[in-house]
């Protein structure tokens, strides 16, 4: 078990007089064996944080462990990464760059081209390997670099973005992927801000937003930390709900409404207001979305 | 290939990277295109030369019934008879005419390049016309003729002959450096090995920074960086193109070399491999120099577009030395010999010269090797200083003061 760990990690940018804190002391845990899900807006510090973890840029503060111990230039090596911008090199054709990026990895020659190409046959993507990456489409491009991050049987995989530009069929089969890799006892950790993939593929997630972790946990935890709201669908016009007391209306049309209420007592004066003026068709807790939780701890 | 038990990073990984240089510029249309031009183009040069220094040159000449001097002192050039020299380069055609008039009627329908007339002596005596100005091969050799011819009956009138007039008066050279090598042939030989340089400094050198920037724009150099020290990515890329350098300059040079084997060039072809030599082990040298630096100049561009700038400084200094190298001569010659990176030229011209003493190149080559040993590592520190920094250009300054505490570093 060899869980990915970063502990208060944090990461200035100087640039002339100004300095400007991009992460900023965050710590979190990419357990091994699961998915993890990096959430965040744009200039959250996803990024930053992945590069610093992979060491192509240097940390200010704060350390990054694996399995327990700081991690070492030789467990870098082994971790499958994948950069924010893509390229490869685009006069090359498919086969023979990836099997050059493993065999840099210490992949011998043989080995590496059948694992190439066994990856290449799961993404669909068999018959292109003689194809230069720039004569592909961008999707395809990104299916070839997802590869280059899952050569040689890496021990952790650090992806950044790895869903962006993929049809459904593509998220399916590489979230299959990522999976045999969780498998194997693997910390996957990626970013994303697609949340209702995160929130279908993920057993962990991070949401980040200027440089701090905001939230972190299960799906199900950090649903329980949100809001929880009530449907009320009524026979009539719902616009009352909102001059019961202890009642907040997020949502009234016509007939139904979404609603926050405050205790038991609010509840149960709403219901016999409803009852009054007709008959009640729904009245249920609804589950927060990630979507939700996001915009709530992002605020 | 066999894994370092300690960092875990594949051994000789420099190996795979300039396979993977060689290999993809080999297969590289715009290169294989240029290298073919470029060897067109040098044994194009010298079948061209060599075309002009052997062909020979046919003459039909007029010459007016009746003017036996004109016919006369035109025989004598043809056969090469009465003092002038043979030259087998040049054919010389007597064209009889009737007169003056179809003499001209000939040079107008071009069936004579030339019209010899001795004249009279009341007009401007001996003349050869031509429908334009005279061929200069034809004037010199006719003057000379038609000279000696008329020396030769002034001689006999004053009772003596040519040979009594001018005996003893021929001039002959000697050369004591005993080098066989005329120095215009030096001379060539300076501005080839120049151009040479020049395409092959510049041409690779801008490739190996396009191969940086390349990975450094598609952020393939995060992924490379994490499975191989970056100093191996480097020393692969600089030998990488340096071995395609090289190639190329070996092929063009024995094309030349073998070219000139079918000129009259073909006596100085030992020394001249000498000097080819000496250029091949410099510019060998040199070129790792001249590849560390384009990589750098490669690692301060962000976006290809950004390379023009960041090149020019190097392709300044190359183009400096390319100048500068084929004119120079005498003591600047001599000074820049041991300069580097114009060494590369001067020295190899000077061995051609034979004004080298046997120890100048193996001295000039050490110097060589010493910058070469000092462009690297002022190359490397600043490579992997400017690759991780992203967003703009970047400047040596701030490639220098990088942190390479990344774990990355070494």
């Amino acid at each position: 078990m060899s869980d990915l760990e970063v502990r208060d990690l944090t990461r200035v940018f100087a640039s002339g007089g100004t300095s400007r804190r991009a992460v900023d002391g965050i710590s979190f845990t990419a357990a091994s064996g699961l998915l993890t899900g990096f959430v965040g807006g744009n200039g959250a510090g996803k990024t930053t944080t992945m590069r610093m973890i992979m060491g192509v840029l240097a940390i200010t503060e704060g350390e990054v462990l694996f399995d327990g111990a700081p991690v070492t230039r030789a467990d870098r090596r082994q971790f499958g990464y994948m950069p924010e911008e893509r390229g490869l090199y685009p006069k090359q054709p498919v086969l023979d760059q990836l099997v050059y990026l493993a065999r840099l990895r210490g992949v011998a020659a043989g080995a590496a081209r059948r694992e190439v190409l066994e990856h290449l046959d799961r993404l669909g993507l068999a018959d292109r390997g003689k194809e230069h990456v720039e004569k592909l489409s961008l999707g395809n491009q990104q299916r070839v670099q997802i590869v280059a991050a899952l050569m040689g049987q890496p021990k952790a995989l650090v992806l950044d973005e790895p869903f962006s530009g993929l049809d459904p069929a593509a998220v399916d089969a590489m979230g299959d992927l990522l999976r045999e890799h969780t498998r194997r006892g693997v910390p996957v950790l990626f970013s994303s801000h697609q949340l209702d993939l995160v929130e279908r593929l993920c057993e962990r997630l991070v949401i980040l937003g200027g440089g701090t972790v905001l939230a972190g946990g299960t799906p199900d935890e950090l649903r329980s930390q949100g809001t929880l709201r009530h449907r009320l669908v009524l026979s009539g016009d719902a616009g009352f709900v909102r001059a019961v007391p202890g009642v907040r209306a997020v949502d009234v049309d016509g007939p139904s409404a979404l609603l926050e209420l405050d205790d038991d007592a609010a509840a149960a004066r709403l219901l016999s207001a409803a009852l009054e003026r007709g008959s009640v068709h729904e009245f249920s807790p609804v589950r927060p979305t990630l979507a939700q939780i996001y915009r709530e701890v992002t605020a | 290939m066999s894994a370092n038990p300690e960092t875990g990073a594949v051994r000789n990984a420099w190996m795979l990277v300039a396979t993977r240089e060689i290999v993809v510029r080999a297969l590289n249309k715009g290169f294989l295109v240029g290298l073919l031009v470029t060897v067109v183009f040098v044994a194009g040069i010298i079948a061209f030369t060599s075309y002009m220094g052997n062909r020979t040159e046919s003459f039909d000449v007029a010459v007016v019934a009746g003017d036996e001097s004109a016919a006369t002192a035109l025989e004598a050039a043809a056969d090469g008879r009465g003092g002038v020299p043979s030259d087998d380069k040049v054919e010389l055609t007597v064209v009889r005419v009737a007169d003056a008039e179809a003499a001209r009627a000939a040079l107008v329908d071009e069936s004579a390049d030339a019209w010899l007339s001795s004249g009279t002596p009341e007009d401007a005596g001996w003349t050869l016309s031509g429908w334009r100005e005279p061929d200069g091969t034809l004037v010199s050799l006719l003057g000379t003729s038609v000279r000696d011819q008329v020396l030769a009956a002034r001689a006999a009138g004053a009772g003596t002959s040519m040979s009594a007039l001018t005996e003893g008066s021929e001039v002959a050279t000697e050369r004591l450096d005993g080098n066989p090598v005329d120095p215009q042939v030096v001379f060539l030989a300076g501005f080839v090995l120049a151009f040479l340089f020049f395409m092959g400094a510049v041409g690779s050198g801008s490739m190996i920074a396009g191969s940086v920037i390349e990975e450094k724009q598609s952020r393939l150099v995060e992924i490379i960086a994490t499975a191989v020290p970056l100093r191996q990515l480097l020393a692969g890329k600089i030998i990488g193109s340096s071995v395609i350098a090289l190639g190329q300059n070996v092929v063009l040079a024995a094309v030349g070399l073998v070219g000139l084997s079918f000129t009259d060039l073909s006596a100085v072809l030992p020394s001249m491999t000498a000097s080819m030599l000496w250029f091949v082990a410099f510019f060998t040298v040199g070129f790792v120099a001249v590849a560390a630096l384009y990589a750098v100049a490669g690692s301060l561009a962000s976006r290809t577009e950004d390379l023009q700038y960041t090149t020019s400084p190097l392709m300044m200094l190359l183009m400096g030395v390319y100048i500068v190298t084929f004119a120079a001569d005498g003591t600047l010659e001599r000074v820049l010999s041991y300069v580097p990176p114009a060494s590369i030229v001067s020295m190899p011209v000077r061995v051609l010269a034979g004004d080298a003493a046997w120890w100048e190149p193996l001295l000039s080559l050490a110097i060589l090797l010493v910058a070469t040993v000092g462009a690297v590592l002022l190359g490397e520190r600043a490579y992997r200083g400017a690759l991780m920094q992203t967003g703009g250009r970047v400047t040596w300054r701030s490639a220098m003061a990088a942190e390479r505490g990344t774990t990355l570093g070494a």
